[in-house]
């Protein structure tokens, strides 16, 4: 399997995985803080920590999807403390935008269907976590969705002088909003899954992960779809530029630790507008050289919710008190 | 991990196993026991990643030689002016292991709309490119490609499977023939590869071919993504080509189960392991029962997309051809459909 593994390593940067969570183990030692009541790997995580990390994410998800489609958050029961876990204190929610996308009545491509099918989709990834997890799941940190505006100005979109971007404001910037999610959840779990252990696999956590990705890839294909759809319906490429930017400033956060798939360093793609039926798109995200999907580590997805590239910060964007995580602090 | 916290991980696991069985046996395999069901029908009891990534490879040559055809109107081994201006990689087709055999039927597809074409020709040269990199990873131990049928009507593969799915005029069913034809011919294909390589993730002891696999998994995905919201955006109310997805969805379940549980397919019409797109009702916190598109294919309680194993994978693709006539017994090699001389490699 040698020219296996040297394909891999070009493609998807195991070597750069397993370096940061090395340096997350270390650092967590030293934080004194990690989840003892779960077994750790020799590696410093188990497979709760896993679990864990991508139920920061989808607690991140599930609020800014049943907003849009309801104006409302998860149910309090769905974000409480697991008996067993270090974290004990249920986060707020701060929205910072009238909440709920409106939708045109007679659209055609049933939008208000849609907003409540994404939303009752990642609700249920919370909730099937939290099961899978029991007493070891965490509760809901506080998550801060006003983190749309600042992000958007770092990203070129807006100036600070300019209203901030609301991706409640209308179902091209909830296109937008969703965006800056999908492509991002689906290279976490990529990311994650190799790291689940021999006995998570037997108990059916690799599946589980190996499952959501794909639905967050369905997510992201018809996010990405709809963006260039609608480019092409309107000979627009206004949100594909936008959405290009938030592309742009994912790379830009990860700088100095991007797990390069490809030899240009960046694990993004994007969207573009084809004016004939023999140009391509580009919905897929995945490397140009292999069409292999991209993967994030812990670190790199840390740094894009965080919204900062600088090592060792620890909450930020859209986690005003970090995630719940064991891979809270970047170490990379 | 053995301790009282795994241990009530388990428990729960458990229970959502229960849970599972009122959904249907396939869900529960897919979710929980990936890995601790491989091959009933076609037991190999040793194999190795490479031939996961070999059954993956076979899948593979079949896909992407369909949206070659349809996007260039050449096979991946051909070049021609369309594929060449597109990037599409040309396939090297000199593997000596198993049978070779050539492909039959397919077209260019007259694209009217620039979503569609444009699609076709991004996912073919995706296609191509996962076909190439399987073939660079197994290198020398890499599957010929076997003998493909994707030809329109009957006795062609298409016509064929949409005859036996209930599509309307389904015996003569060309994918080739419109932008919505194309849609249906892709979306036969596409949540099939995506449960192929979730199945075939759990099986693989190599993490840096799990890495590859799951970043397939994830191309898959969008693509299946990509053909199910343009099938959505051209047919809103699932009146023409979106209740064919439904169709379609229904037989892939039918012969995925026959594959894994050996019985009469009716037993289990119930309780599918893939759903087409549909208006369906779901309960979101705070607002309750609201009316949703379903664009997901995936179980309806915990949104987990479905895994399938070889078996149940080969007895779709070769419709039905990898059990005997009355369902319970293994036919080796499984022949039919868009395999008319079966699949290289050890699962076939």
């Amino acid at each position: 399997m040698n020219k296996l593994d040297s394909i891999i390593s070009k493609a998807l940067s195991r070597r750069t995985f397993l370096a940061g969570a090395g340096a997350v183990a270390a650092t967590t030692a030293i934080a004194g803080c990690s989840n003892n009541n779960v077994a750790a790997t020799t590696s410093g995580y188990s497979d709760a920590d896993i679990l864990n990390y991508a139920l920061n994410l989808e607690y991140l998800e599930a609020e800014f999807y049943l907003r849009a489609a309801t104006g409302s958050g998860l149910q309090a029961s769905d974000t409480t403390a697991g008996s067993a876990s270090p974290y004990q204190t249920v986060g707020s929610v701060t929205v910072g935008y009238a909440a709920q996308v409106p939708v045109t009545a007679s659209s055609p491509s049933n939008q208000q269907q849609i907003l409540n099918e994404i939303a009752y989709e990642e609700q249920e990834h919370v909730r099937f976590l939290r099961a899978a997890l029991g007493s070891a799941a965490i509760p809901r940190p506080a998550i801060d969705l006003s983190f749309f505006g600042p992000l958007a100005v770092a990203a070129g979109i807006y100036t600070s002088a300019q209203p901030a971007f609301n991706p409640f404001l209308s179902f091209d910037a909830f296109l937008i909003g969703a965006f800056i999610f999908e492509d991002v959840g689906v290279t976490a779990y990529s990311g994650a899954a190799p790291l689940i252990s021999a006995a998570g696999v037997a108990s059916g956590y690799l599946t589980a992960a190996a499952g959501i990705l794909a639905v967050e890839a369905y997510h992201a294909g018809y996010i990405r779809t709809s963006i260039t759809g609608r480019g092409i319906t309107n000979s627009s490429n206004t949100y594909i530029t936008i959405a290009n930017q938030v592309a742009a400033l994912r790379a830009s956060l990860t700088v100095g630790n991007s797990a390069a798939p490809s030899t240009t360093g960046s694990v993004e793609t994007n969207l573009l507008l084809p004016t004939t039926t023999s140009t391509p798109s580009a919905i897929v995200a995945a490397s140009s050289s292999n069409a292999v999907g991209f993967a994030r580590t812990v670190n790199q997805v840390h740094h894009i919710v965080y919204g900062s590239p600088t090592v060792g910060v620890a909450k930020g964007g859209f986690f005003p008190s970090g995630t719940n995580s064991i891979f809270a602090t970047t170490t990379a | 991990m053995a301790n009282q916290e795994t241990q009530l991980v388990d428990d729960i696991l458990i229970q959502s196993r229960r849970k599972l069985l009122t959904l249907g046996a396939t869900s529960l395999a897919g979710m929980v026991l990936g890995a601790a069901l491989p091959e009933k029908a076609h037991a190999a009891t040793t194999y190795t990643d490479n031939d996961i990534l070999n059954f993956a490879l076979n899948l593979e040559y079949l896909e992407a030689n369909f949206y070659y055809q349809a996007a260039f109107g050449t096979t991946i081994d051909v070049a021609n002016a369309a594929s060449t201006a597109a990037g599409a990689p040309l396939i090297t087709l000199n593997q000596t292991v198993g049978t070779k055999g050539t492909v039959t039927g397919g077209s260019k597809v007259s694209f009217t709309t620039v979503q569609v074409g444009s699609y076709a020709v991004e996912t073919a040269v995706e296609e191509g490119k996962h076909v190439a990199v399987l073939q660079s990873a197994l290198g020398s131990l890499a599957v010929a490609q076997p003998a493909i049928n994707i030809a329109a009507g009957t006795p062609g593969a298409f016509g064929t499977l949409a005859n036996a799915a209930l599509i309307p005029g389904g015996a003569s069913f060309s994918p080739y023939a419109s932008d919505a034809a194309f849609l249906v011919g892709a979306y036969v294909f596409e949540d099939v590869g995506v449960t192929a390589y979730h199945g075939a993730a759990s099986l693989l002891t190599s993490s840096a071919n799990l890495s590859v696999a799951a970043g397939i998994l994830g191309v898959e995905a969008y693509h299946a993504g990509l053909i199910r919201t343009s099938i959505s955006y051209m047919d809103p109310t699932n009146a023409g080509i979106g209740s064919y997805t439904n169709l379609i969805s229904s037989l892939r379940a039918t012969l995925a189960k026959q594959g894994l549980l050996g019985v009469a397919p009716s037993t289990y019409d119930a309780n599918p392991d893939d759903y087409g797109l549909a208006t369906v009702s779901t309960s979101l916190a705070g607002s309750g029962s609201v009316t949703s598109t379903r664009l997901t294919d995936a179980d309806g309680t915990n949104v987990i997309a479905f895994a399938r194993n070889t078996t149940q994978v080969l007895n779709i693709v070769t419709g039905g051809g990898a059990v005997n006539v009355a369902g319970t017994a293994a036919v080796s090699p499984a022949i039919g459909v868009f395999f008319p001389a079966g699949l290289n490699g050890l699962f076939k």
